[in-house]
């Protein structure tokens, strides 16, 4: 008989998961597994209500993005109502989505991600946590607290609310910017891009060429990418696009978001309550085998810089040239994900400052009429965890008739297994095993963020 | 304060997330506060999996599984102190919207149901039964503490946590959602309800004089009403007021429509059946306590099966 690993709850990363991992007699891993381990069934219960109202309920799906939640339901809406946004209401909306996906990769690299670089991933349990980081790194943790609550201020000074938002509103936005607010997140804004820049040389210089061999090693898995790119010229979006899916060899189909349900399916293992989407457009089906996998592509950050043709702002790109003659296209090492995340932060720190310096940034014309109707919608933007689906309809009264949602997180499922499983068998020989390599293995996961 | 730091340990049932992200959002202030409190079980910042003994527990989420209730029931044997902290933790949250639909319903509709889905299978191995209906952690065990809000406001965490730390009371209000709401409460003339999207509301005058349902009156503020101040109708993401919990004849719809009908030209009555077609949405946040439950007035049942019979009719 063999015996059964549980590591539980897998620590440091944003959700409710289970790693097992089955030894055979000899002690070598047989199959290893992450099992999700929470249902909510958002989709269901939406039914029913006046479709305006879903976008301040959905958030709830999640309380590290619920911004992306809150404006791919508005889009959602505004598909099923058949209206579109004003300009400047569009504008606003792209505004919030890239602010928060500052403080997001603040969040997530710092304060989950770093105690195993900043520490080192054998260090003591006990102290391999942000607290850890604090004590060994005061004046760096002290920054990175004072950058994260920046950020979250900015949100909650113009938007009102930063966790489960409200400001966005079917047609376009609550409220206008005023000027006196565009040139205060303008300043900040510019605090966080000089931070952003600090934190990917910070990272260069400290983690990726530390941990170079970890890197190129740990959860490595070979699979395609699903990201978002300009519509005119495959730049980086994370707002609004084309959808494009990649195959592991760089070659790529791309589709509008309102077409997904012929790109993509998704499939249920008894074990898990998180489904797992696949290409279903490949006709090659679903499996996780590490040798050969069948429809298995990534989402989220690196998938995202492995998509685009290029970054649409300058010091990303610089930073993007640099990651490309180091990993190429697309790059498939797991750890990566950390790198391409400091590139996003850039990216969105850029955006923002972009978009406060268009022009009609603070005109008052931020919402366009809007009559409930029938009608489908699907909302499509990326959050921070991969490509994000509202796909609604509603009836003649414009409530909800029937939801679908693919959640970010979700299409790294399949891939997370797989790392899993790579990282297991790589790291777990003969039976041996200690905290330092089981901690390996949650690192495998926690790169993606789930 | 003595040199001994105070253990804390955290967890997360079913929930978001959010909250947890929101202790983190107290910022400076997290560093103040780890001057005096030692953090151990927090699945989302350390990697202590254990659950060490603890002066005080943090839960937040309602329970779903029987993984929930276990982690619920370790929690309490292991801390002195147990705070239900967050909307779902306090009152079900809003996935205690379950009770409007079986756990078999929503399993069929995600993984059946669903047009990407392309298998047929349902999870019921290595994974934790779902309960049959999402309850909030006080019908689990004993709770010392209630700090609802979704999440709570940072400012109302702080002194939580700070009033614990010193061993005084907290100094918190009762105050509902308009105590902080910078509207005009006015006798309006509107004679109809109306919603976001007929018009945008006069950003100095109370929602409910304009004919807009928002449920601030009859919220407990944890949150600095942040809502009605960016021109969104509170819908109630805290709870109710103690007000509504403890009179058994008083709840949400009750309130605010003795409250509009006096602010506007509208009939009391009409309003309060609106608010009963909509219920999924005025009750959303607390429909699994039994605070709410339990009361004479509240017949969600009913009001749902009535809206889907008009539909299928």
């Amino acid at each position: 008989m063999g015996k059964i690993l549980n590591i539980q709850p897998v620590t440091r990363i944003e959700g409710h998961a289970r790693i097992t991992v089955h030894l055979d007699e000899s002690g070598n891993v047989e199959d290893a597994r992450m099992n999700l381990m929470s249902l909510r069934g958002f989709e269901k219960f939406i039914e029913g209500r006046p479709a305006e109202e879903v976008p301040r309920i959905v958030n709830r799906i999640c309380g590290i993005c619920p911004w992306m939640h809150h404006l791919a339901s508005n889009k959602a809406v505004d598909g099923c109502f058949d209206v579109t946004p004003t300009p400047t209401g569009h504008k606003l909306r792209e505004l919030l989505q890239v602010m928060a996906h500052i403080n997001d990769k603040i969040l997530h690299f710092f304060f989950l991600a770093a105690p195993d670089f900043v520490l080192g991933p054998d260090s003591d349990y006990s102290v391999r946590n942000v607290i850890g980081v604090v004590k060994a790194a005061p004046e760096l943790a002290t920054q990175v607290v004072k950058m994260r609550q920046l950020g979250q201020m900015m949100l909650d000074r113009f938007a009102g609310k930063a966790i489960h938002p409200i400001a966005a509103v079917t047609g376009g936005f609550s409220k206008p910017m005023r000027e006196a607010e565009r040139v205060e997140l303008l300043k900040d804004t510019q605090t966080l891009l000089d931070f952003s820049l600090f934190a990917l040389d910070f990272a260069k210089n400290n983690v990726f060429s530390k941990y170079l061999d970890v890197i190129s090693e740990l959860g490595v898995i070979k699979t395609g990418f699903l990201g978002t790119v300009d519509r005119a010229d495959g730049s980086f979006r994370i707002y609004d696009g084309k959808q494009r899916l990649m195959k592991a060899d760089g070659s790529y189909v791309d589709f509008e978001g309102v077409d997904y349900l012929d790109y993509l399916g998704e499939h249920v293992e008894s074990w898990s309550y998180g489904k797992m989407p696949y290409a279903k457009s490949w006709n090659e089906g679903f499996s996780m085998d590490l040798s050969e996998p069948k429809g298995i592509y990534r989402a989220n950050t690196l998938a995202r810089i492995n998509v685009c043709d290029q970054m649409a702002t300058p010091k990303a790109q610089e930073a993007l040239e640099e990651f490309r003659a180091a990993f190429g296209r697309p790059a498939q090492a797991t750890l990566l994900y950390h790198y391409a995340r400091l590139i996003e932060l850039i990216y969105a720190c850029e955006r923002t400052i972009e978009l406060l310096n268009w022009e009609g940034i603070t005109d008052t014309d931020v919402r366009a009429k809007v009559t409930p109707q029938a009608g489908r919608g699907v909302g499509v933007l990326e959050a921070p965890r991969g490509t994000l689906i509202h796909d609604y309809t509603t009836d003649a009264n414009g409530c909800i008739e029937s939801a679908n949602l693919i959640v970010g997180t979700t299409h790294n499922i399949g891939p997370m297994n797989m790392s899993v499983k790579q990282a297991a068998t790589a790291l777990i020989k003969d039976g041996v095993y200690d905290q330092g390599i089981l901690n390996k293995v949650e690192m495998a996961v926690r790169a993606y963020d789930p | 304060m003595s040199d001994e730091k105070i253990r804390l340990n955290t967890d997360w049932l079913c929930d978001c997330g959010g909250c947890h992200v929101a202790l983190v959002d107290l910022h400076e202030k997290i560093l103040q506060v780890l001057d005096s409190v030692e953090i151990q079980h927090c699945p989302v910042l350390t990697d202590v999996k254990d659950y060490p003994p603890a002066r005080i527990g943090i839960l937040t989420g309602s329970v779903r599984t029987e993984h929930d209730r276990h982690a619920a029931l370790v929690m309490r044997e292991k801390c002195e102190i147990i705070i239900a902290f967050g909307t779902c933790a306090v009152y079900g949250g809003l996935h205690g919207a379950g009770l409007a639909h079986s756990r078999e319903e929503i399993m069929e509709h995600v993984y059946r149901r669903s047009p990407t889905t392309k298998t047929d299978t349902i999870p019921d191995a290595e994974v934790s039964e779902l309960a049959k209906m999402v309850t909030p952690i006080d019908e689990v065990i004993d709770v010392d503490l209630y700090l609802p809000g979704c999440p709570p406001h940072p400012h109302f965490i702080f002194e939580s946590l700070a009033s614990l730390i010193e061993g005084r009371e907290p100094r918190v209000t009762q105050d509902s959602v308009c105590g902080r709401c910078k509207r005009q409460m006015i006798k309006g003339d509107a004679r109809e309800i109306r919603n976001t999207l007929d018009e945008v509301p006069d950003e100095r005058f109370c929602f409910l004089s304009q004919g807009h349902i928002c449920l601030g009156s009859a919220t407990l503020d944890r949150c600095l009403a942040p809502c009605p101040n960016h021109g969104i109708a509170c819908t109630g993401c805290a709870g109710p007021t103690m007000q509504i919990l403890t009179e058994p004849y008083l709840d949400i719809r009750t309130e605010v429509s003795d409250r509009m009908a006096r602010l506007t030209a509208i009939d009391e009555d009409i309003i309060k059946t609106y608010m009963e077609k909509t219920a999924k949405t005025q009750y959303a946040y607390a429909m699994a306590t039994k605070m709410i439950g339990n009361k004479p007035t509240f017949l969600i049942k009913k009001w749902i099966a009535d809206v889907e019979g008009q539909i299928n009719e």
